[in-house]
């Protein structure tokens, strides 16, 4: 018997390709991702001030999505994405 | 969910009813309910009633794949529905693909949101969409089928797999159907597709990521005044997305409700109007900590007052059901969008 | 990342889908609604986490 595959679908077109620069996670400038939810501030803000014994923070910035619920802008995400070589990102609830 | 999602067709070999939904339970495509079986025969019955609606459709979040005609009818087949359902089936799927809806979120949250599926105009009578008693229950086969073919296109299309991807702390009777029509003929004042800029003879799908109906029971009062205070009373609910979330809600009006409050001079706007200001949830009702953590994303109370949307506007008011002195308060996922879809 | 393990299934799904591997660490579920000694395991494993998958 035939049946049409319900979960069927063809691939979206693919973005650009990135090319990752090497990153220096000892010095380079991070950013801290929250994704709003409760505690992951804090979490973060908790992983930067133990990453003082092992490196200058002072180029650790926080940054956070303006809704738990919804996407973080695309202005956000560019804006982090020009200014850092790496990000550190909370996602869980 | 076995990745078998290369091939359009599959050949499953001779399977009886049984054996099928057996089958089609291992692969993940189930909401736990039976399905009939999507034979290339039956589905191409309801491809037809959307021939020549060419339009594209967006790549379907969170698993990123652009759905075929062919791939969502299988799952209307599946749901039950009649191939004539299958126009208005579409119409969600395009209404949920709209940016703001934020599909994505709605389906990868922790929130018991569900698609709760609204049907406008003509189209009603023509399927037999249930507008009047049990309008949000059980019964009618357009309801029952049509809302339950969205969640299994969102199950099977979009990868909204339960405690995987849909991570629903609880879930929501909801997510099997949640689909309706309006009540016109008893609406005394504008249809909701028509409030929206749709011609009175056009048919739409409305479609809003919101929890199950909050029932709003009021026998006493004899004026529109006092219903919309019984009706505020019941949607000032702290624990509702919407107290932070700020997004739209929707009011459906039991008829003998609305028939009150217009004999009293009320308009969809007026009802707005005062529902926005008489909703507002005192601070003494939400603890420190919610209240601290809706400040940090920037939802400050106003003076000791939280709003439960963003403006008037985020209540969306209709009329449904049957007899009887009920209506219903319907919050939606927050950061979503009530999205309308002319049926092609 | 950092993700809860309960969301880890999420994270990956989600990856999958945009074809790409996320680098992940993963700590104990939930996150939210800990006091602060509560959430101070959580910190310590992450900090641990980055550590790790980030002196190569």
């Amino acid at each position: 018997m035939l049946i049409v595959n319900p979960t069927f679908g063809l691939a979206a077109a693919a973005g650009p390709t990135v090319a990752l620069k090497p990153i220096n996670w000892a010095t380079d400038a991070i950013a801290l991702m929250s994704n709003s939810k409760p505690n992951a501030r804090e979490l973060l803000e908790g992983v930067k001030a133990k990453l003082g014994a092992f490196r200058n923070v002072d180029n650790i910035e926080f940054h956070a999505k303006n809704s738990a619920s919804q996407a973080a802008p695309k202005e956000l995400i560019q804006a982090v994405a020009g200014k850092y070589r790496a990000a550190l990102l909370a996602l869980g609830d | 969910m076995t990745d078998i999602a290369e091939q359009e067709v599959i050949d499953i070999g001779d399977m009886d009813v049984e054996t099928f939904n057996e089958f089609a339970t291992q692969q993940g495509w189930s909401d736990g309910m039976p399905l009939f079986v999507p034979t290339e025969a039956k589905v191409a019955k309801f491809v037809e009633t959307v021939r020549g609606d060419n339009r594209p459709y967006s790549p379907v979040p969170p698993r990123q794949i652009v759905p075929t005609i062919q791939a969502m009818a299988a799952n209307a087949v599946m749901a039950g529905c009649k191939p004539e359902y299958f126009p208005v089936v579409t119409a969600a799927m395009r209404s949920v693909l709209e940016p703001d809806f934020n599909l994505h979120g709605t389906l990868a949250t922790t929130h018991s949101c569900a698609p709760m599926v609204m049907i406008s105009g003509p189209i009603r009578k023509e399927l037999n969409v249930n507008c009047s008693s049990n309008c949000f229950g059980q019964g009618w086969q357009a309801n029952a089928t049509i809302g339950r073919a969205l969640g299994l296109m969102l199950l099977n299309i979009a990868g909204a797999k339960p405690g995987e991807m849909d991570r629903s702390t609880q879930g929501n009777p909801a997510k099997f159907t949640f689909c309706f029509g309006e009540n016109e003929e008893e609406n005394p004042w504008t249809p909701y597709h028509v409030q929206r800029g749709f011609k009175p003879t056009d048919n739409v799908v409305t479609v809003m990521s919101g929890e199950g109906p909050h029932n709003l029971n009021d026998h006493g009062s004899t004026t529109g005044d006092g219903l919309l205070t019984t009706f505020a009373g019941g949607m000032a609910t702290p624990g509702a997305n919407t107290v932070y979330g700020k997004g739209p809600s929707f009011i459906i009006i039991g008829p003998e409700h609305a028939a009150t409050l217009k004999r009293d001079g009320f308009t969809i706007e007026t009802i707005r109007e005062e529902l926005w200001q008489r909703s507002r949830i005192h601070i003494s009702r939400v603890s420190k900590g919610n209240l601290d953590t809706y400040a940090s994303t920037g939802h400050e109370p106003e003076g000791d007052y939280l709003r439960i949307g963003r403006s008037p506007q985020d209540l969306h008011i209709t009329v449904a059901g049957g007899p009887g002195k009920h209506s219903a308060f319907i919050p939606s996922f927050g950061g979503t969008m009530v999205a309308c879809t002319r049926i092609q | 990342m950092i993700a809860t393990e309960t969301f880890k299934p999420l994270v990956l799904a989600q990856a999958k889908a945009r074809k790409i591997e996320p680098k992940l660490i993963v700590v104990k579920h939930p996150v939210g609604g800990l006091n602060a000694e509560e959430l101070r395991e959580r910190i310590e494993t992450a900090t641990q986490g980055l550590l790790e998958a980030t002196k190569k």
